[in-house]
């Protein structure tokens, strides 16, 4: 049984059609990514898994468990954390209390500061900049702020939305070793990218979106020599 | 000026402003969340002075249909104050539940929940002059405990020991309980994880639900809070003076307005700082004008607002597109 497992989900985003009979699954230790151009329904997606928005029709199960009509808190609580789109990192409290607040449904204290001290060494940087507000800190060191706070609810589903956008190409990279890093641990994640490119070298298997349709799916490998593919987006 | 009357004024505009601090906090608060601004605030404080009082074994000496009429029983004034301000309180999250959500649910323009709001407090008003009367109510004297009736002010001569400071007693308490109270809700909304929450909602709905945070349930604990700080503010200024009857809260509820458009919507510190300034302004102003002094409030947020007009410490809004 997948993990994640939409079926036939459609969302309607200011009357246009965001998603149209969308299905996707993932199992568990994969990495997936959501490829396509902007504005082809990937964030939606994204967005409907945690339920910050409403669907119009279709079911998402997680683990065997319905959560369509879940809160968007209690998706939390089940297992599923977003790094959203443009990090959205509390700019007006720290570094330390953001991953604080990553693990908001936690109450176990001593695992919390263990978890602390575990992102501050995947990220060092995060560290060096602990007690500064969020607000003030760069592009790239907010992405990883983004991922370490998700990271902090110990998920077992991570959604990562454009982790690479408006980033140096250094940067991305050192972004992308540490998704790498978390693949090789096991955990499960959903990568939403524009940057094509990066996200099959990085994934298992891929979807296209186009429109709010999927297009084409398979083999994130086999996905990046489709002609198709090719032609649109690794130009 | 003399100095004994500049210390004098001095402490009564920072018992009066801590009042105003703690009052403009509930507003602030429930700003920073939803970004409206709930005009029924001043009708809360009202409510809150009402319920202590009734409370406390209080009997209605107004004329309204419940005329002469009191509870059969009466609680201790500690025990009151915080009875009648959570009771404020759940009034704030029922107008809140009545005339906010429906319209946010709906997505409705934030301009029509000042306007739901407004009527709120109209309905609040005129229904406490329909129960209770139009009539001043007042606490009993010994309201502080028989110390505070012995001695009605305390003298302080540490200026100028042949000239002592005469400050009413009852001020010195509610600048005390003030205090006590901003001093908690510091560490409410900086140090624990409620707060911290509570500014995450703030910051970003949208991140803070990501993140497993209940956003329904912080507007919820918001009003909750908001009401009960607007309640509590309306019983200490009620025992310091006396409750003026149903408008009672509405000079207050508009002077709180000032208080936080001077200190920056949504701002928490500049909620204290603008409450510390009107009320140190309103102490100074002379006897001879003393009929002035509500105007003293408004006076001063037009002038600072010509020359800062995001407030003393809000940040300027930057309009995105």
């Amino acid at each position: 049984m997948p993990m994640l497992e939409i079926a036939g989900l459609s969302v309607n985003y200011g009357g246009i059609q965001a998603l149209v009979d969308f299905n996707l699954h993932i199992n568990e230790g994969e990495v997936v990514t959501l490829i396509g151009s902007n504005g082809a329904g990937k964030t939606t997606t994204l967005r409907a898994i945690s339920r910050v928005i409403r669907t119009k029709s279709g079911t998402i199960q997680f683990n065997g468990k319905d959560i369509t009509r879940s809160e968007a808190s209690s998706v939390v609580s089940a297992g599923i954390a977003q790094s959203p789109e443009g990090r959205q990192v509390l700019a007006r409290q720290s570094v330390y209390d953001n991953l604080e607040m990553g693990a908001y449904i936690r109450n176990d204290r001593k695992g919390i500061l263990e978890d602390i001290e575990l992102q501050f060494n995947r990220f060092p940087r995060l560290r060096e900049r602990k007690a500064q507000m969020a607000g003030t800190l760069s592009g790239g060191e907010q992405q990883m702020l983004a991922i370490a706070r998700a990271l902090m609810s110990r998920p077992k589903l991570l959604l990562l939305d454009e982790p690479s956008l408006g980033l140096a190409p250094l940067i991305v990279r050192e972004i992308f070793g540490i998704i790498a890093q978390l693949h090789a641990q096991g955990v499960t994640i959903l990568l939403v990218e524009q940057n094509a490119k990066i996200a099959l070298q990085h994934a298992d298997r891929a979807y296209v979106l186009e429109a709010g349709r999927v297009v084409l799916e398979g083999d994130a490998k086999e996905l990046a020599n489709n002609e198709r593919v090719k032609q649109a987006y690794l130009g | 000026m003399d100095i004994t009357v500049f210390v004098q004024n001095f402490l009564n505009g920072l018992s009066i402003g801590t009042v105003y601090a703690i009052f403009a906090l509930g507003y602030t608060i429930v700003f920073s969340i939803l970004g409206i601004i709930n005009f029924s605030h001043g009708a809360i404080f009202t409510l809150g002075a009402y319920f202590t009082y009734f409370l406390i074994g209080g009997l209605n000496n107004g004329s309204g249909i419940l005329a002469n009429a009191g509870l059969p029983f009466g609680l201790p004034f500690v025990l009151a104050i915080l009875v009648g301000s959570l009771m404020a309180g759940f009034c704030g999250v029922l107008i809140e539940r009545l005339a906010f959500k429906p319209l946010r649910t709906r997505g409705a323009d934030p301009l029509l929940a000042l306007v739901s709001s407004l009527g709120v407090a109209l309905v609040i008003v005129n229904l406490v002059q329909y129960l209770i009367g139009a009539e001043i109510l007042s606490f009993p004297s010994n309201v502080f405990g028989e110390f505070v009736n012995q001695n009605p002010s305390i003298n302080f001569n540490f200026v100028d020991p042949s000239r002592p400071i005469p400050i009413r007693t009852v001020q010195i308490i509610i600048f005390a309980v003030s205090l006590v109270i901003l001093v908690l809700l510091a560490y409410l909304i900086n140090r624990t994880k409620f707060g911290k929450a509570l500014r995450a909602v703030a910051e970003n709905p949208i991140t803070a639900s990501l993140l497993g945070v209940s956003v329904d349930r912080y507007i919820f604990l918001t009003f909750l809070l908001s009401g009960f700080l607007g309640g509590l503010a309306g019983t200490l200024v009620g025992t310091s003076f006396s409750i003026s009857g149903p408008y009672f809260g509405v000079t207050y509820g508009l002077k709180g307005l000032a208080v936080i458009v001077l200190g920056g919507l949504g701002d928490i510190p500049g909620a204290v700082l603008g409450g510390l300034v009107i009320g140190l302004a309103e102490a100074f102003v002379p006897g001879d004008f003393s009929a002035y002094k509500e105007a003293v409030a408004f006076a001063l947020l037009f002038i600072i607002l010509l020359v800062r007009p995001q407030g003393l410490l809000g940040r300027r809004l930057i309009q995105k597109v």
